[in-house]
């Protein structure tokens, strides 16, 4: 007995042809959803690059060329991305850009310029890296969820703040320099050299300041039954001001 | 141009009546201003606001019964003021001091006597300031946090300002993706984590200058997130 007649095993094999051809589309069609785009820009010394993205992560590099180089992946083809070069350098507001859209989706960023530069990254969500920057400015503000990353950061003010998620500092701080840093739930680290100075202000709701190395205890006092460290680290010279309402804050020698 | 000229053109930018040259020159700024960026933002959300609300006001029921009463009230006080600060000759020693001819010798002498008057008055308050005891001084915002009225002025303002920016939040907040819901929610979540907890902080300790500090962080980061996605 056949289990299946010659019709039925043509009409099988129609069958299995149409949904490979379907399978094939559907990979083709992701494949495509997304969008690269990569441009290049002049950049003069000391410029200064602004990002305002809506969600995505951003990635920060420094190489020996007088360009920036943007390098975007797009979730959504149809999402808005238009630099703009000014007097200081280059800006890109994906909020701006894109306003009262909702389908913007998730832009992925690769951001390549000199290390001379100054760096103001925003983003409601997502990462944020930042690679050996050492202009004069370098910021990194997430106003939800997102870690944020700064190694070999080297500049005379640095701003880190996010909502939830995890702060990572491996720097310098310069004399004369000021440095925030601020997270809702997350831990906060520094990482430094152990030859930096600076005058400190470190609060911590919960109570978990770990000093390591840096602490002083003649230099150095504990306000709010712990929840506050005050003092000097060195020369005192850099402002530096942690705050973080619900996670710890740690240092660590480099 | 500075930020301060350019921000007077703001509101014609935003109507759309600005003239082209002007309106390049301000694009141009505003691409690298944040503050005038910022100020833009906010001229736009106002405006959208009042736009979104014209019209949703009822009209009154019967508008000429309602002046006649607004009418009657205002002629009504104007009468019992007139009765109550009308002075009479017979009494009033102000009227009777200001209908009194005086010689350029009295004048002379009445303001001789004030100008001594008033130069020992600020003399005396110069000195009482330069040697009152620390104690006493004017207290800066940082100590006068202990007392309770100041803390819950400060949470009552902020608490108006959040109202609005929480209202226009709502106003767009069906229209996200559940992911951006959800992630809004969890991190606003926490920053009412920071100010419930200082609250209770400063409920227990009035003069704990750290809660205070963090509460004002705070309350000042809730507004900022409220604002931001309040175009979203």
């Amino acid at each position: 007995m056949k289990l299946f007649a010659s019709d039925n095993r043509t009409q099988l094999k129609v069958l299995s042809a149409v949904f490979a051809v379907v399978i094939v589309l559907a990979a083709f069609d992701s494949a495509f959803a997304q969008q690269k785009i990569s441009r290049r820009f002049p950049a003069p010394k000391n410029v200064r690059f602004e990002l305002k993205n809506v969600t995505g992560t951003i990635t920060v590099e420094t190489w020996d060329r007088d360009e920036i180089q943007v390098t975007a992946l797009m979730d959504n083809r149809k999402a808005t991305f238009n630099p703009r070069q000014t007097e200081s350098g280059l800006v890109i507001d994906i909020v701006g850009d894109n306003r009262g859209r909702n389908d913007v989706g998730d832009m992925n960023f690769k951001i390549q310029l000199p290390s001379r530069s100054s760096v103001d990254l925003e983003t409601r969500s997502g990462q944020i890296k930042v690679q050996n920057v050492q202009g004069d400015l370098v910021r990194a503000h997430i106003w939800t969820s997102g870690d944020i990353q700064m190694l070999g950061v080297n500049a005379a003010r640095v701003f880190a703040s996010n909502t939830s998620g995890d702060i990572f500092f491996d720097g310098e701080f310069v004399s004369g320099g000021t440095y925030e840093f601020k997270s809702g739930r997350g831990t906060i680290s520094l990482q430094l050299p152990a030859s930096c100075g600076f005058h400190l202000v470190a609060t911590s709701s919960v109570k978990r300041i770990s000093m390591g190395p840096f602490w002083d205890e003649r230099r150095m006092q504990l306000l709010g039954e712990g929840r506050r460290i005050t003092g000097d680290v060195g020369d005192g010279r850099a402002s530096v001001t942690i705050t973080n309402y619900q996670g710890e804050i740690k240092f660590f020698r480099r | 141009m500075n930020c301060e000229n350019y921000q007077t053109l703001l509101s014609d930018f935003v109507d759309g009546a600005l003239p082209a040259e002007d309106c390049t020159r301000l694009e141009l700024h505003l691409s690298s201003c944040r503050d005038c960026t910022d100020a833009r933002n906010d001229l736009s959300v106002i405006i959208d606001f009042c736009r979104e609300q014209r019209g949703v006001y009822d009209p009154v029921p019967n508008q000429q019964a309602m002046w006649l009463r607004i009418s009657n009230l205002i002629e009504a006080e104007n009468g019992s003021a007139n009765q109550v600060q009308a002075p009479t000759p017979e009494t009033g020693w102000l009227f009777r001091l200001m209908h009194r001819s005086f010689s350029f010798g009295q004048l002379a002498g009445a303001v001789g006597a004030a100008v001594v008057i008033v130069t020992m008055a600020t003399a005396f308050s110069v000195y009482r300031v330069a040697n009152v005891a620390p104690s006493m001084r004017m207290p800066d915002i940082r100590t006068s946090v202990g007392s309770g009225a100041t803390i819950d002025d400060r949470i009552r303002q902020q608490q108006e300002t959040i109202a609005y920016w929480n209202q226009r939040v709502e106003l767009n907040k069906a229209r996200w993706n559940p992911q951006m819901r959800e992630t809004f929610e969890r991190n606003l979540g926490v920053i009412d984590a920071a100010v419930n907890d200082s609250i209770e902080q400063l409920k227990v300790n009035p003069h704990d200058a750290v809660s205070e500090d963090i509460l004002n962080d705070a309350l000042n980061d809730k507004v900022a997130l409220l604002k931001e996605f309040s175009d979203l």
